[in-house]
């Protein structure tokens, strides 16, 4: 797409403020934002036209128990390590990962078998990240004897502008346990805590979620949780 | 605190005093800001949303979210009703995407979709913090437009929808639907900045 020509940019700004571009289009047009000012200002000049089109709703006060909830998440904003879970229950989106994402550890672990130039013994856990149609994302392999975690991109999976994509493990009990940030492309490799490794056999899967620039400031998932996907015992 | 006597410049200058406040980390402002805006947030967050439960954590997530990012509020960011606004659609917007919902809309096929917008257009709301006169503006160029891409402005605005949803909303090709939005906000903006 033609990101040059003023008037295709003042569309575009126009389509993303009414929430039209989607997937692909709509990361592209985020990570455009990072750098380019005048794009920014032709979304602020949307989002202030089309504003006023709110004076036409009825306002409607929120039940007060929203606001008891914040004042709960606000506190525990101020006091990380107390931070009650705000782990949302995502059963329906978990079950149809399970299946898909288990099929795609073959075909994909083969694939990327190949691409690895050292390969280090083999993993003791995979897990496949696919994004909700299907597509594998991202290739976690975790080593326990070395007590590492490859983390192979299998698309370009920028996260969207000023945020990073985290990874969690669902531990067998309790809040999830920060993994580290994921990479958007080719193949990173962190070291992994010897107890996050131990509690990966009875864990209850990988998840990954969209947090503010640099990772959750709270050691807990504070964003919406994008993937999911089970852990394999190889 | 009340509101109803002041211009929407003078709330203007409020809700920028309370930011300014949440930004110096002060939760009484962010109590006032809640109490302020919650309202008209939440309304925005229902029409888009349909459902209160979902309406109620998108509205504590953009708090959340305007809590910690208030520092990062300037006015290049727009209005500060404004911004609260997109904080909270594009909180609603992702909300949708990752629960992959299912269009109802209640009165979109209607020809007179429109009718909502002018119900409330003459009503002086008390805690409004935008400016009649950019309603109105924003009215007579959303008149302008053809049915079918004022339409199309709104489902995707006010409800959320895609290209494809509101192709089968309007019965109409996807490729029309396309053209619609691009002609609706060419025009629009025409009519908006001519004024």
């Amino acid at each position: 797409m033609n990101y040059g020509n003023p008037k295709l940019r003042e569309l575009l700004a126009g389509e993303y403020v009414l929430g039209l571009l989607r997937g692909a289009a709509r990361r592209r047009f985020q990570r455009l934002l990072i750098e380019d000012a005048r794009l920014c200002k032709g979304v602020v000049d949307w989002e202030g036209k089309l504003a006023a089109w709110n004076r036409n709703l009825k306002p409607l006060a929120p039940p007060d128990s929203v606001w008891r909830k914040l004042q709960v998440r606000l506190k525990a904003d101020a006091q990380p390590r107390e931070k009650p879970s705000g782990w949302p229950a995502r059963r329906a989106l978990w079950s149809g990962a399970v299946t898909l994402a288990t099929a795609l550890v073959l075909v994909v672990g083969v694939f990327i078998g190949r691409s690895l130039v050292t390969p280090p013994g083999a993993p003791a856990y995979v897990a496949v990240m696919s994004s909700a149609q299907g597509r594998p994302l991202w290739l976690i392999s975790v080593y326990s004897k070395s007590r590492r975690i490859d983390m192979q991109a299998l698309a370009n999976n920028t996260p969207p502008a000023g945020k990073s994509y985290e990874l969690w493990m669902l531990p067998g009990h309790g809040k999830p346990v920060a993994m580290g940030l994921m990479n958007s492309e080719g193949l990173a490799s962190a070291s992994l805590n010897p107890r996050i490794i131990a509690a990966l056999v009875s864990a209850k899967g990988l998840a990954i979620s969209i947090e503010p620039y640099g990772g959750s400031p709270t050691g807990q998932p504070t964003g919406p949780v994008v993937y999911v996907a089970p852990i394999v015992s190889t | 605190m009340t509101l109803s006597a002041q211009t929407p410049l003078d709330k203007t200058r409020v809700l920028m005093d309370l930011l300014h406040g949440c930004a110096q980390g002060q939760q009484s402002s962010f109590q006032k800001l809640y109490q302020l805006t919650s309202p008209q947030l939440f309304a925005i967050l229902v029409r888009i949303l349909k459902r209160r439960d979902w309406a109620e954590e998108a509205l504590q997530d953009a708090f959340l979210s305007v809590w910690r990012n208030a520092a990062s509020y300037t006015a290049q960011k727009g209005a500060p009703l404004t911004w609260l606004v997109s904080i909270c659609r594009y909180r609603a917007l992702d909300l949708l995407r990752r629960e992959h919902r299912e269009v109802y809309l209640e009165s979109s096929g209607d020809e007179d979709g429109d009718a909502w917008l002018t119900e409330f257009a003459d009503q002086s709301q008390a805690d409004d913090f935008i400016s009649h006169a950019e309603a109105r503006a924003l009215k007579r160029c959303l008149d302008e437009l053809n049915e079918g891409q004022r339409n199309s402005l709104r489902l995707a605005y006010f409800d959320g929808c895609s290209h494809e949803e509101i192709a089968s909303v309007l019965r109409a090709p996807l490729g029309t639907v396309k053209s619609w939005v691009r002609r609706g906000l060419q025009g629009l903006k025409h009519c908006l900045e001519a004024a």
